[in-house]
Order: C-alpha cells, then structure tokens, then sequence
C-alpha cells in the first residue's frame, strides 16, 4: 500500500533487474543457437540445383500458349506431359521426374521472366520448349547462365550454330536438314525461278539462307525471282502476294509458320497466287496447318519433320500412347520434339547416372539411342539430334477435308546433315 | 501493262484494308468529337463484331447465309455492348479529363481481351468469306480476290449511309452540332448526355462491321483489336478528331501508303529505304506540328487543353509528414534486409525477380509522375525512353565496354537528350494532341527497332553475348556477384531507385517544382506571371525522361537482353495505370502503384481461381478505381475518412460515386 510503496517498489525493481539479467542471459543463449539455425538457411543456403544424392529431375515445360504461336503450342506441352508421365511409370527409370509448365508467349521477355520462374522458384534443373527462333535463342543464353540442360523448340541453325554452348541439346529438326529435303526436290520438279518470302526473324532467315544455298549447288538452273520480308505476327499479305504475282517466278518458298503462313495461303488462294505458282514451306505439313487450311492447302508442298504415319523406331508406340493420354488426338511434330526431347535427355540421364545438369551435358554428345526415328543421337559437335527428313506432297483426302501428306523423298539422318557438317556450324564449345 | 497491273494490284489492297480502317476511325472520330472520350477499348469492339460474327455462323445458317446474317446481326449486339459500356463506365467519367477516358478504356481492353479469351480461347479461329465470295474476278483481264472488292464494296456503302445518317437525320444533325460545341446544344434545350449512348453503340456498331468485313480475310483471333487501334488513332489525328471526312480520307490514305510503302522501297544514295511503317506515323507527328487540328478538323471544335483536371494524390493524405517519411525509411530497411529470408518465408523469385521488377516499374512510374502528376503533361508514349534506355545499355555493353555503370550512365543521357528533343518538338502542342504526338515518337522508334535491324537485330532482339560486368568496381560479372541468393544486382537496383526517389523529391521541394505545380494547376496563369512555361516544360521532360532511361537499362540487365517489345505501346500504358492506381503528384504514390500493380499480377496469376484470365480481373481493378478512387491509392485514407465524416455528419445528402474534381486542387507535396 502506498506508505510502503517506495520501499516495495525499489526491491521489486531491483529484484526484477536480476531477474531480468538472468532470463536475458539463458534466452540469448537459446536465441544464439536459434539463430545459427536461421543462419544455415539464410540468403537461400544451398540452392536446389547443387545437392547430390538420387535426385529429382525438375522439368521446366515452357510453350508458347498465347501469342503468335499459341496455335503449336499446346501440341508440345502435351508431348512434353506424355514423356514426363511415362517416365514416371517407368520401372527401370531410376529417377524422379516432375515439370512445371509456363507460357513463354512468342515473346524473349517473357520467355526469360518465366524461365528464371522456373529455376529459382520451381527449382527447374532441365528446360524445354519454346517454338519461336528468336525466343529459343534468348533461352539458349539463359540456360548457359544459369547452368541448366536446355532443349530448344526452335528450328534455325543458329541456335546449335552460332548460338550453341554445351548446355543447349535440340531435338527439333533444324532448317538446313528440311531444306536438304526441300530444296533438291523443289528445283529439280517443281521450278527453278523462286520467289522467297520470309517472316523476317531468325527461323525465317534461315530458311532463306540455308534453302537458296542448297538450291543453287542442286541446279545451275537456279534463280531467285525475288525476296519478300513481313513482320512476325502480320496479318495482311495482299501487297506482296501481288508482287509476287506480277512476277515470273515459278515456286514460291514460304519461310514462316504457324498463324502466319495459314493467312499468307489463305489469302494467297484468295487472290488465285496458287494457280499461277507451287507454293512451298518448310513447315506446310504441319497439323496445325493443315487443319487450318482445308482445301487451300491442296496442290502445294511442304518439308515433314514428322508425321503420324511414319512407321520407324518408337514412333507407332508413341502415336498409340499418344491417342490414348489425349483422348484419341494425334501427336503433331511439336509434340513429338516435346516427347522426344526429355526423353532423349532422360536417357542421358540414366547413362550418367547423376541428374545434375553438368554431368549429364558431358554425357549426351554423341551417344546412341533408340527414339521415335530409330537410332538416333545428338551430333557431339553442335549437339544437334541427327533425325531424318521428308519432302511432302498435300494432296486431297478420301474423306473430309484436311489434305493429306504423300512422302515424295526421304533423307536418312546422315544424309539430311551432309550440307552441314561440323566445321561449317559456327558452333563453337 | 506489268507496271500498270501491279500498281493497280496495290491500289486495290491499299483500298481494301482503307475501307477497315475508315470504319473503324469514323466510330472513334465521331465518339471522341461529340463526347470527348478516347476510346482505347475501341479496338476490342472492332474484335468482339467478328466474334460474334463467328458465332453466328457457327450456328446451323453455317458458311453461307451466316455471313450475311452475322453482317446484320452481330454489328447490332456490338452496338448493344457499346451502350452498356457507356451507360455503366464511361459515364461517370464526364467532365474529367481526357486522361481518365484512357485509363478506363485501357482497363476496358484488359477486360474485353480476357472475355474474348474465355469465352472463345485463345488460338486464332479460321473464319472465311462465304463460298459466294470466294474465289477470283477477271474483269478486262484484270484478275484480283472477289472480296476484296466486296470489302470496298460494302464499306463504302456503310460509310456512306454513316454519312447520310450523320447529315441527313435529326440524330445527325445533333452529333454534328454536339461535335462543335456541346454548351450551346444544351442551351438549346437538347438534353445532349441522352444522345451520347446512341453516339457510341453508332460508333461500337461501325467499328464492329469493319472486323467481320476484316476477319474474312484473316480469321479471328484475340489480338486482332490491339492491331488496329494504334492505325486508328494515327488516322483520326490525321483526318481530324471529330470529323467524319478526315476518317475517310484518312482511313484510306493510310491504307494505301501502308500498302505502297510496304512494296515500294525507294533508295536514296544506293541505301534502300524502307519506310513501311514509318511514314505514317511520321505523317501523323507531322500533322500535329503543323496543323494540330487534323486535314479536316477544325479548331473552333475542339478544345485540345479541356476537359476536368488532372487528380492527384498530393496533399489528400491524412498520414502526418513525419509518419510518412518513418514509414518510407522503415519500407527502405525492409527492402535491404529482404534478401537475408531467402530460403526462410520465400524464394529467391520473390526477391530477385519479383521486387526487382516492381522497383524498377517504380522508377519508370516516377519518372512519369514527374511529367504527368506535376507539370500535367500526359505522356503516351513514355516508353519511348524506358525502351531506348533499355537499347543504349545492351548495344554498349555488346559492342563497346561491357561496364554495366558506364552503360547505366549513357542510358540516362541518351533518356535525357531524346526527352530534349522530343519535348521541344512536343510542348508546342497542349492537351490530348501532346498525348498523341508523345505516342507517334513512341511508336516511331518501335518502327525502327524492326527497320534497324542491322543495329537492332530486329525481331531477335540483343540476348547472346549481352554479359555486363561491375567494372571498374569489381570485375565480376552481374549475376556472379552474389552470397548464396543474395545477388548484388539487387542491392545496385535498391541504391539506385532509392536515389532517384531522393533525387526527384530534392528537385520538387525546390522552386522548380512549385512552378511545375502552377503550371499543372493553370499554365495561364503561371505564364502570366512571368514564368516560361514551356521551358519548365522542357526540363521537367529531360529529367523524366532520363529517370525512364535508368530504368530501362535496369530491366535490360535484370530480363538478360532487349527486344522490340521494350518500346511496345501497352507498357505505356501499364505505367500510366501504376501511376495513377498509387495517386499521381506524390512521387512516391505512382512507385507505390508498381509496387502493387506487380504484386496484384503475381498473385492473380498464381490463383487457382483467376489465373488465366488474370488480365481481366487487373483491368476490373482499374476501371474500379478510375470511377471511384481516381486520386489513387495514397488517397484511401481520405476517401475512408471523408465517407465516414459524411456519415457521421450531415445526415441528409448522399454522396454521389463522382469524385470532388471541382474542390480546389490541395497545395503542397509531401
């Protein structure tokens, strides 16, 4: 009470300092050891890709599902799915394998954003995906930075040329392998004074260099009647369809695909171009297309990197399996570079026995494989998978109205890379 | 004959896309005339009229008599929509500056886009001209596309009865009077606001017929109204804002230089030029400088500097300036310390992605502030020097020295110097005109980063070989610098954004600022007394534009590289909505508004329930507080404490959902 207040109130107090000081002393020292814990882990402590042990495979599925090609897209996010679940299932498959999936949008920005997504918060290990050339290269930088497995969707040559480091593997057929399909056929059947028109970004100009170079050494004949360049993503093409028109050209060489080479044919039938000259394009058999297209795709010719109907290697189980996972859909060439690709790097994998990316990169050049195409590998000095190609011919189908492919020639592996051999890559590793 | 033919050829084409775009601009032209609203969204309307089209067709009518159905049918629901959209969000809006429209209508496309998506997907749809047009004409052995002469057919037709309603009829003849001044309509005793609803489902309806007509060509896919509403606005600026002649000629004179200059490539001592792209938006930065009004528009109509004032943030917080500025050094602390709980309550993403990027929109969303909330110059092309800040920093470090700080240097130089030059060229013009000629340079540049693609790598973009380093004051590379997760870069981008907060605050609190405050509040009166406005002006653009150039370079080190779409229009706009979602005229507000702009993205995205169709949800967002918090976010405590003063006290009236543009403006920043 308060006459004794003051004396009760200094004892208290110093009672209570004691007390303090010693509750003070034993907490810190748990507080110490509390925080050496935190420290472990502080900054991010070890990062997801180092660690040894078993390991778990982290796929990063990046596609395109918006943007100028989000119609190809989605094809190879599901061979992606289709290769990820059957490695899963697999017995003799000793890892564990999961993806995350990420829209690229036909953008290198986005690309990026979304790859740095998935390694630093997914904790992605191997990356595959895009379809545009120019988002697979900025992906290509990406995966030597940050030390990840990357395989390109892409198909210019630069990207296991110029651009290529040990890090990237390409399962995608690139365009000097098409263009050792197309462009023999095309000069030697189909006309030899050829209009080139691109869509002026990497893939498009790659299929201008390494067609017209293969076609001059193919026919003394050859002559170019003219180039034409668009904008990725344009969507009006009269101007140069026109020109193209009151040319003397005989075949003209379509270096584009997806949504931009269904309007460019569409709208080329539309104002009689297809009667007048063959239309060719790399990518013309392409599901995707074809479908688009209907009865305008009848008449012209296109590069096959795959078809459904091919009978070599895995290819009749993969289809099978496909229809199954998809609800009785067919695998299209994207989806077969989202299958083939993990499941070409899983075998890497498996031989190397680590899922560390650095490891496998040192395993995978050169070594043989069964796949889809048969054996196969990716080539040891631009890690460019050696598949074989296709010229095709669209022809009207017995029922309904998507054309059909008729193979008019193959080339096996060895002979689809002959023009493009090792020292004339610009790869450098 | 060649010659001759192929000419004809590209008359032909130039004419068929003219006749879109005059059906397109004629709507926005007449709807920015008569209601002085700048409809962004007017390039989704354009879409939705071919979606709908597809519908129609896609029902049993099928190919055929479907596309004469969807002609009638589908423009009369866009019309429909059009209204409802008037009547539910751009009403409120009146009386607001102009700036306001724009905001809303971006956030109308963000939502429009999203819909499409939803309901129809995102892959492009193949829709064709019906099997009766199909095919080819040979008329005097002149062969061409049969529809491409209905398409001119046809949208002659419709703009000429668009012309005979606009003469001929009661409604006509009060849109034109409205177009040239509104106040004497009303004095007249015509209720005008009744007509606005009819005006725009005119326009939406217009605009709709032109995507079916289009979509015949190209199929339908979501983007196709991004596509055009860039080339619309350049053509009503050309022609004129509110004069349905200028959207004809100018519709069709775009349409054939587009189409000529795409074929045609002139050169000039052995260089080819190709101009495709550039002349019209030269065209259009042209015509603003010298005949601001347009071809066809008259000056008596329209007066460029009017509509409400610009609202800002400044002076409405209830937060003391002492417990703001505790609460910026205590958001400064967590910021530094972030990094350390990597690994602890996140990822490295958070950290090193996520608040990298919000900072770096912050810097880019102060630089505008600086411009827009202070000096109320409302730039739409403010990309322009975040993009070529972007550039300078790749180019210099690929090709020159590979210092990132030397590069960061000359990004805010070359921000500066361009901002000098626009601005000089710029400031001459006032109001929605300055708007649209900061857009035109904007735009220029992304032309050219195609065009230059010797230096640009066009599409491609500047990705390999991009590696800077920390020379001359460490020799390590960016992104090697690091303890575990904790990445210098961060830190670099902290100090940085920081420092240009401190820096911009510094130069506001100074005389400078007051003047560039008066100058927003009323350049009139600021000139009268005594003071040079537009050089003012001019150096408020240098320092924005600068601040955007650091901020640019930032991005191209943090993203790994630069690309076309760095200069890409929508980031105009995402800037100018941060800015105005934190309260513009703080400085601090717009980073604020990054700040939640790029954590609201995350965490839509990431939300089972939004998702896909995040954009959408972010443009309700907006059009939300474009209506009823267009202060911004520094401004909620206010609005809270205003609405709960007014319940409390006077009993009686009911606020209405309008803001109080009419009170006098707060003095002071923070």
């Amino acid at each position: 009470m308060p006459e004794n207040h003051g004396q009760e109130t200094s004892d208290e107090r110093r009672i209570d300092r004691r007390r303090v000081l010693k509750t003070a002393g034993a907490g810190t020292l748990a507080g110490v050891s509390g925080l050496a814990g935190c420290l472990e882990g502080l900054g991010g402590g070890t990062t997801a890709t180092e660690g040894g042990g078993g390991g778990t495979i982290t796929y990063g599925v990046l596609n395109p599902i918006s943007g100028a090609y989000k119609g190809l897209g989605p094809g190879q996010r599901n061979g992606s799915k289709l290769a990820i679940k059957q490695l899963q299932n697999d017995d003799d498959f000793e890892y564990d394998i999961e993806a995350v999936y990420k829209d690229t949008g036909t953008s290198s920005e986005t690309a990026t954003q979304v790859a740095t997504e998935a390694v630093d918060k997914d904790g992605a290990n191997f990356l595959v995906g895009a379809i545009s050339s120019s988002v697979a290269g900025a992906l290509n930088g990406f995966a030597q930075e940050n030390e990840v497995i990357y395989n390109p969707g892409g198909a210019a040559v630069p990207l296991t040329g110029e651009q290529c480091n040990e890090w990237v593997f390409r399962a995608e057929t690139n365009t000097a392998q098409i263009a050792e399909a197309v462009a023999g056929y095309t000069v030697n059947n189909l006309g030899s004074n050829v209009w080139f028109h691109i869509a002026n970004y990497a893939y498009g100009t790659s299929v201008l260099d390494r067609t017209e170079a293969r076609m001059k050494q193919e026919s003394a004949d050859y002559s170019r009647a003219g180039l034409t360049k668009s904008k990725l993503g344009a969507s009006n093409y009269d101007s140069y369809i026109s020109e193209i028109s009151n040319s003397d050209a005989d075949v003209v060489v379509l270096g584009m695909t997806g949504g931009d080479l269904i309007t460019f044919v569409k709208q080329a039938v539309s104002k009689g171009l297809n009667e007048e000259v063959t239309l060719v394009s790399p990518t013309m058999t392409f599901a995707v297309v074809l479908g688009a297209l209907g009865a305008d795709a009848y008449g012209t010719y296109g590069g096959v990197r795959y078809i459904p109907s091919l009978s070599t290697g895995d290819n009749p189980s993969f289809v099978e399996a496909y229809k199954d996972e998809f609800d009785g859909a067919v695998p299209d060439n994207f989806a077969r570079v989202g299958y083939q690709s993990i499941m070409m790097t899983a075998k890497g994998v498996q031989e190397a026995g680590s899922v560390d990316p650095a490891t496998v990169k040192d395993t995978l050049p050169g070594m043989e494989m069964s796949t889809i195409f048969g054996t196969n590998q990716f080539r040891e000095c631009d890690h460019q998978a050696m598949n074989p190609t296709w010229m095709g011919k669209i022809v009207e189908p017995d029922s309904g109205d998507v054309g059909t492919v008729e193979t008019v020639t193959k080339l096996s592996g060895e002979e689809a890379l002959s023009n493009l051999p090792c020292s004339e890559t610009g790869c450098s590793m | 004959m060649g010659l001759a033919t192929s000419l004809l050829d590209q008359l032909i084409n130039g004419l068929t896309v003219g006749m879109v775009y005059v059906l397109l601009a004629a709507g926005l032209s007449v709807i920015f005339g008569v209601m002085d609203v700048i409809n962004f969204a007017h390039g989704e309307l354009f879409a939705l009229g071919a979606y709908f089209a597809f519908a129609v067709v896609g029902t049993s009518l099928g190919a055929g008599t479907g596309f004469w159905a969807a002609l009638v049918l589908a423009p009369l629901g866009v019309a429909v929509a059009g209204a409802a959209v008037e009547r539910f969000t751009v009403r409120p809006l009146y009386g607001r500056d102009p700036l306001y429209h724009i905001l809303l209508t971006f956030g109308l496309v963000l939502i429009f886009t999203d819909a499409i998506e939803l309901v129809w997907g995102p892959q492009s749809l193949p829709f064709g001209p019906p099997p009766s047009l199909a095919g080819t004409v040979t008329v005097l052995g002149y062969t061409n596309s049969l529809y491409s002469y209905f398409v001119i057919a046809v949208g002659g037709l419709m703009a000429l009865a668009a012309y005979l309603v606009l003469t001929e009829t009661r409604f006509g003849l009060i849109v034109r009077a409205g177009s040239m001044d509104r106040e004497m309509v009303r004095h007249l005793g015509i209720d005008i606001d009744s007509y606005y609803t009819l005006v725009f489902a005119f326009g939406s309806l217009l605009a709709a017929f032109g995507g079916i007509v289009l979509a015949g060509r190209q199929g339908v896919d979501p983007a196709m109204g991004n596509r055009v509403i860039i080339p619309a606005f350049v053509i009503v600026v050309l022609g004129g804002l509110g004069s349905f002649r200028g959207a004809v000629v100018g519709g069709l004179g775009v349409g054939i230089i587009q189409t000529l200059t795409r074929t045609y490539k002139p050169s000039l001592l052995g260089v080819t030029l190709d101009l495709e792209g550039l002349v019209v938006f030269l065209l259009m930065i042209g015509v603003l400088l010298v005949r601001p009004q347009g071809l066809f528009g008259n000056p008596e109509w329209h007066d460029p500097s009017g509509g409400g004032d610009l609202l800002t943030g400044a002076g409405s917080g209830v937060l003391e300036q002492r417990l703001r500025s505790g609460l910026g050094v205590a958001l400064l602390a967590a910021l530094l310390v972030a990094p350390l709980g990597i690994g602890l309550a996140y990822s490295s993403y958070e950290v090193n992605t996520l608040l990298v990027t919000a900072m770096i929109w912050a810097l880019f969303a102060l630089s505008l502030d600086f411009v827009m909330g202070y000096a109320g110059l409302v730039s739409l092309g403010h990309v322009l020097f975040y993009g070529l800040g972007a550039y300078t920093m790749a180019l210099t470090v690929t090709r020159f020295v590979e210092s990132m700080w030397i590069a960061l240097v000359l990004a805010v130089i070359v921000g500066g110097v361009v901002a000098w030059g626009v601005g000089y060229l710029s400031i001459r013009v006032s109001g929605v005109y300055f708007s649209m000629i900061t857009l035109g340079f904007a735009e220029l540049a992304h032309q050219l980063t195609f065009t230059l693609s010797g230096i640009t790598n066009g599409e491609n973009g500047i990705y390999s070989g991009f590696d800077p380093t920390y020379w001359p004051l460490a020799a390590a590379r960016v992104g090697e610098l690091n303890w575990r997760e904790v990445h210098a870069f961060y830190y670099v981008v902290v100090v940085l954004v920081a420092g240009s907060y401190l820096v911009a605050r510094q130069l506001m609190r100074a005389p400078f600022g007051s003047v560039l405050q008066s100058i927003r509040e009323s350049e009139q009166r600021a000139t009268f007394v005594g003071y040079d406005t537009t050089a003012y002006k001019r150096r408020a653009f240098v320092v924005s534009g600068g601040l955007a150039g650091l901020a640019g370079g930032l991005a191209a080190v943090h993203l790994g590289g630069v690309s076309p779409e760095f200069l890409f229009w929508l980031k105009s706009g995402e800037v100018i909505v941060m800015t105005i979602l934190g309260g513009m005229g703080t400085l601090y507000g717009p980073m604020l508004g990054a700040g939640v702009f790029v954590g609201l993205e995350e965490v839509l995205k990431n939300s089972a329930l939004v998702g896909e169709q995040w954009q959408g949800v972010l443009g309700v967002v907006f059009v939300l507080f474009v209506i009823f918090v267009p202060r911004g976010l520094v401004a909620l405590p206010a609005r809270f404490e205003q609405l709960l003063s007014e319940r409390a006290g006077g009993g009686g009236g009911t606020p209405a959902a309008t803001p109080q543009d009419e009170g006098a403006p707060e003095g002071g920043t923070d």
